[in-house]
């Protein structure tokens, strides 16, 4: 995905995970507009990490403002500066879970595997024109097993590995989420080579 | 690496790339970090909160003086806030984008009170309480503000929950 550098929610260098950790200790030091600068950054990932766990939009904007008020009563917790962003984003998914658990009360079962899937009815991204290659992934993700683009948008969303909160999330052992996340990836692969193969 | 006819990339790749696919598929609010930002604001955080004990217009049952403004309102309101040893009546004068706030603290106490926007960076306004425990902004800033007051005997500063003028 080279369309935009410096993509937010990667591992790669565009990363925002050091900055973040810059921030954080700003704030730390007494300056304010260090968690300015660290909600600026981060709240786009935590709706990523949030909106992966199946929450609709209104409930995801709740459980991330949430995340930074529990961040703000808790950040004397946090051990060091490069941990900020995975402790948020744990937190956060945390929270979306919680929430979610109460949500599902609140409406039928259907409605939250449909949320999951692709396309989303209730997101604007079946009106999204993709470039190429984000269509291809987009074409290749939907013909994945439901399960399998679930865990696969938790897995990518946030720093990596989470697999503790992933398996939480999606109810699953710790130990079975690497070896899915691969046999996943592995389909994911099968179905862009396919692809490639027809164009 | 980059190939979508499939070539083989590191899962990490593949997974920035679907990390990625979902922020053009699922974009967050636009105004998602704004409304953290004035949720934190809020929220009690370095200092105490001064707690809001009148507001004529709300009073009134016409409109709460802490709700927003149309960007060209007219009018005068007032508010009044109660903190530990001192009260805090404020007047907002508004006239089309211009504003006013004058301010009385009683009992009158030497005090720093700085006027900041909520949302906007920097822009904090600042002034000195009288003698006889006034103080003034002559242009005050539209939009969500807070205030906050700064003892000369140190302890913490003492914040109004946000307003609008």
């Amino acid at each position: 995905m080279s369309e935009v550098p410096g993509s937010t929610a990667s591992t790669g260098s565009g990363a925002p995970w050091a900055a973040a950790a810059a921030a954080f200790t700003r704030w730390r030091e007494g300056e304010g507009e260090g968690l300015e600068d660290l909600v600026r950054l981060l709240s786009p990932v935590l709706w990523q990490v949030v909106r992966a766990t199946g929450l609709d939009r209104e409930r995801a904007e709740d459980v991330v403002q949430t995340t930074w008020i529990a961040l703000v009563d808790h950040a004397d917790s946090i051990a060091s500066p490069q941990a900020i962003s995975a402790w948020l984003c744990t937190s956060a998914r945390r929270e979306a879970w919680r929430a979610g658990r109460h949500a599902s009360r609140e409406r039928p079962v259907e409605d939250q595997v449909l949320a999951y899937g692709l396309p989303d009815h209730e997101s604007p991204e079946e009106q999204v024109i993709l470039e190429d290659e984000a269509e291809a992934l987009r074409r290749a993700l939907g013909k994945l097993p439901e399960r399998c683009q679930k865990l696969l948008r938790i897995v990518a969303a946030g720093p990596r590995p989470n697999y503790q909160d992933v398996a939480s999330t999606l109810d699953m052992p710790v130990g079975s989420i690497g070896p899915t996340r691969g046999r996943c990836l592995d389909k994911l692969r099968h179905e862009l080579t396919l692809a490639g193969g027809i164009r | 690496m980059t190939d979508t006819t499939g070539a083989p990339r590191s899962d990490d790749e593949l997974l920035d790339e679907v990390a990625h696919l979902w922020t053009k598929l699922d974009p967050p609010p636009a105004d998602l970090a704004d409304g953290v930002l004035a949720r934190l604001a809020a929220q009690d955080l370095e200092y105490e909160l001064l707690t809001l004990v009148e507001s004529d217009q709300a009073a009134a049952g016409v409109r709460s003086a802490t709700l927003q403004r149309a960007p060209d309102e007219t009018g005068t309101w007032s508010l009044e806030y109660l903190g530990p040893g001192f009260r805090v009546q404020l007047r907002v004068s508004r006239r089309g984008r211009q504003a006013r706030l004058d301010g009385w603290v009683s009992p009158p106490q030497p005090m720093t009170v700085m006027l900041s926007s909520v949302l906007r960076k920097g822009g904090v306004l600042e002034a000195q309480v009288s003698d006889s425990g006034r103080f003034e902004f002559p242009v005050a800033p539209a939009g969500a503000c807070r205030m906050t007051f700064v003892t000369e005997t140190g302890g913490r500063p003492q914040a109004t929950p946000p307003f609008w003028i």
